[in-house]
């Protein structure tokens, strides 16, 4: 749409916005149009939006104490928001939330900012990129597994700094704490930051930052002023990424934390498997309602549709 | 910016260790999964340096302690899973995306929706299809459900691969095959499939790979009978062997030859295409 009101203004597509409201009356084309986004679409609604819908209406449902019954009550989330542990789940959920996604991005923006910015050949570029993308073609399982003999308290970590001298007893409470639960969604999710600030670095024209130079601005004022704001909706973009992944977590948490850490994600898997339903559904509509709010919340940084 | 020496090899520096800190856990799984067996464990240092637990997930090693891993049905099911969420993804995406290239009312609403299902966390798209399929009294099974929310995963991927493929290409090439008579099927096979290619190799490359690994939307799902990341995920709760990490050095090599394969398609239809051009120019 945008489009064809850019070529009204050019002055140039008359005859598009007319092929364009051709297409559109052409029945035959329309019926074809339909055919395929049919199967699609309907996959879509039945498989997501509809289960979602579904996970609203049995939240309200009554739990018994191994089957749900369709008599609407509010005591699932009662139960929720006046239980220390539930409640104190959500907390944590936001908490790891925020810290992973700081860690992402001043972990990722200086390895973005060397991709996007200081190398100039493009293959390179692609395999300095593809090297950072390469340990997701490992099992997600078996990454987070990795992570318990690096860790742990004769694990790598522990054994590089004592051989070093910096340390004389190994640490211990670097396995089975939120800090591995930390470390762990950060090695997997950095990359997803990396990238499209990388990207949108990539594309700055060079004679903008040079003109800068020439004029006399510092380089930490060059950043402030013109790298950082032009690589924003890649900040915003990874952010988003991060987010979405680090919120419906249960995994990580479950394998590093020693079930210590108990994130929303893990809530909803030990009362899936206890069969209160109806309860998993209550933390599940919390949890979208916190993602959805998070992902609004980035989205009013940048308008992504203008920038990308 | 670049003229800055000092900064540049500062940023270098930093990008190595970033990518050693990718790295290291890997490093360490490698080195371990060459634990010697069946008396040693998960953690350094090494005792002796030995097969024994890639043996051990082969059943070639004299029954111990140490039950074998539980993988061999789970991976047949996983790699039949895969490869059914493989090719109706791809589908799916392509018919998807062909639809685009015409504006249409309510694009913007098909994008979205379509979208939404790689965004949507898993663990809630396995909840809320385990909750209809209870409710409706359907058994869940990794065929059915399971599948189901793969390819909600999955075709999200394939659309916007096949979504940025036919963008690149000028649809008056299939016009001039149109009005020279060729029928639709015919211009498809020969014009449109040739040039889409690529994109159909990376939704394919993709779906497989995403489904093959993928955990939390299959852990509600699934019912009974495991895939193969469950059946890992099973291992989590008991004693940890290095018959896991060996299993994860294997699986990193299965994935790196399925990306070997790609490539070699790749460059062949690349070149195919060269070929192509070429003759176009001749003539």
């Amino acid at each position: 749409m945008a489009e064809v009101r850019h070529r009204i203004q050019d002055g140039t597509g008359t005859s598009t916005v007319a092929r364009v409201a051709a297409e559109r009356k052409d029945p035959h084309a329309r019926r074809i149009t339909a055919l395929l986004i049919a199967p699609g679409t309907i996959w879509m609604i039945l498989f997501l939006v509809v289960p979602m819908l579904m996970m609203v209406y049995v939240s309200f449902w009554t739990q018994k104490t191994f089957t749900i019954e369709p008599t609407l009550t509010l005591n699932s989330w009662i139960a929720f928001f006046s239980s220390e542990t539930y409640f104190g789940a959500l907390l944590r959920t936001i908490r790891i939330w925020l810290i992973v996604l700081a860690a992402t991005f001043f972990l990722g923006y200086p390895t973005a900012l060397f991709i996007g910015l200081f190398i100039k050949n493009k293959t390179l570029q692609t395999i300095v990129l593809v090297l950072c993308v390469v340990p997701f073609w490992t099992s997600f399982l078996i990454r987070v597994l990795a992570w318990r003999p690096m860790l742990g308290k004769e694990g790598a970590v522990n054994i590089v700094l004592q051989k070093i001298g910096l340390i004389s007893q190994p640490i211990e409470v670097l396995l089975f704490t939120e800090f591995s639960v930390v470390i762990g969604m950060t090695q997997i999710y950095v990359v997803f930051m990396v990238g499209p600030i990388a990207f949108m670095l990539s594309r700055i024209d060079p004679s903008l930052i040079e003109a800068a130079r020439d004029l006399g601005a510092s380089t930490w004022r060059i950043f402030r002023t013109i790298i950082f704001p032009l690589s924003l909706p890649g900040v915003v973009v990874g952010a988003i990424f991060v987010s979405v992944m680090v919120l419906g977590e249960f995994a990580t948490s479950a394998a590093l934390s020693g079930r210590k850490v108990n994130l929303l994600g893990n809530i909803i898997v030990t009362q899936v498997g206890s069969l209160k339903w109806a309860f998993a559904a209550v933390v599940g509509v919390i949890l979208t309602v916190v993602i959805a709010f998070i992902v609004a919340a980035l989205l009013k940084i940048v308008d992504l549709r203008k920038e990308l | 910016m670049e003229n800055r020496p000092a900064l540049r090899s500062a940023l270098a520096i930093y990008t190595m260790l970033f990518i050693g800190f990718l790295y290291a856990p890997f490093v360490v799984l490698g080195i371990l999964s060459f634990q010697s067996g069946p008396e040693g464990g998960p953690q350094f240092p090494i005792i002796e340096w030995s097969t024994y637990w890639y043996e051990h997930i082969f059943g070639l090693t004299p029954p111990s302690r140490v039950a074998p891993l539980p993988i061999g049905e789970a991976l047949v099911r996983s790699m039949t899973l895969a490869f059914v969420t493989m090719v109706t993804s791809t589908v799916l995406g392509t018919m998807t995306a062909q639809a685009f290239r015409r504006r249409f009312k309510g694009s913007g609403f098909v994008f979205y929706l379509v979208v939404l299902g790689m965004i949507v966390p898993g663990v809630l798209v396995g909840l809320g299809i385990a909750l209809v399929a209870n409710d409706l009294s359907i058994a869940r099974a990794w065929w059915g459900t399971a599948f189901v929310t793969h390819v909600l995963y999955t075709f999200p991927f394939a659309f916007l691969v096949m979504l940025a493929i036919f963008n690149r290409f000028d649809k008056s090439i299939e016009e001039a095959a149109w009005s020279l008579g060729v029928p639709p099927i015919r211009t498809f096979r020969k014009v449109t499939f040739p040039l889409i290619f690529p994109g159909i190799l990376s939704s394919m490359l993709f779906a497989f790979t995403l489904s093959y690994d993928e955990f939390p939307r299959t852990l509600f799902a699934a019912g009974a009978d495991l895939t193969l990341p469950l059946a890992i995920y099973g291992t989590f709760s008991v004693e940890i062997h290095p018959n896991i990490f060996a299993f994860g050095v294997l699986t990193t090599l299965f994935s790196f030859s399925l990306l070997a394969v790609y490539g070699v398609l790749m460059a062949a239809s690349v070149r195919s295409a060269k070929k192509i051009a070429i003759q176009e120019d001749i003539e």
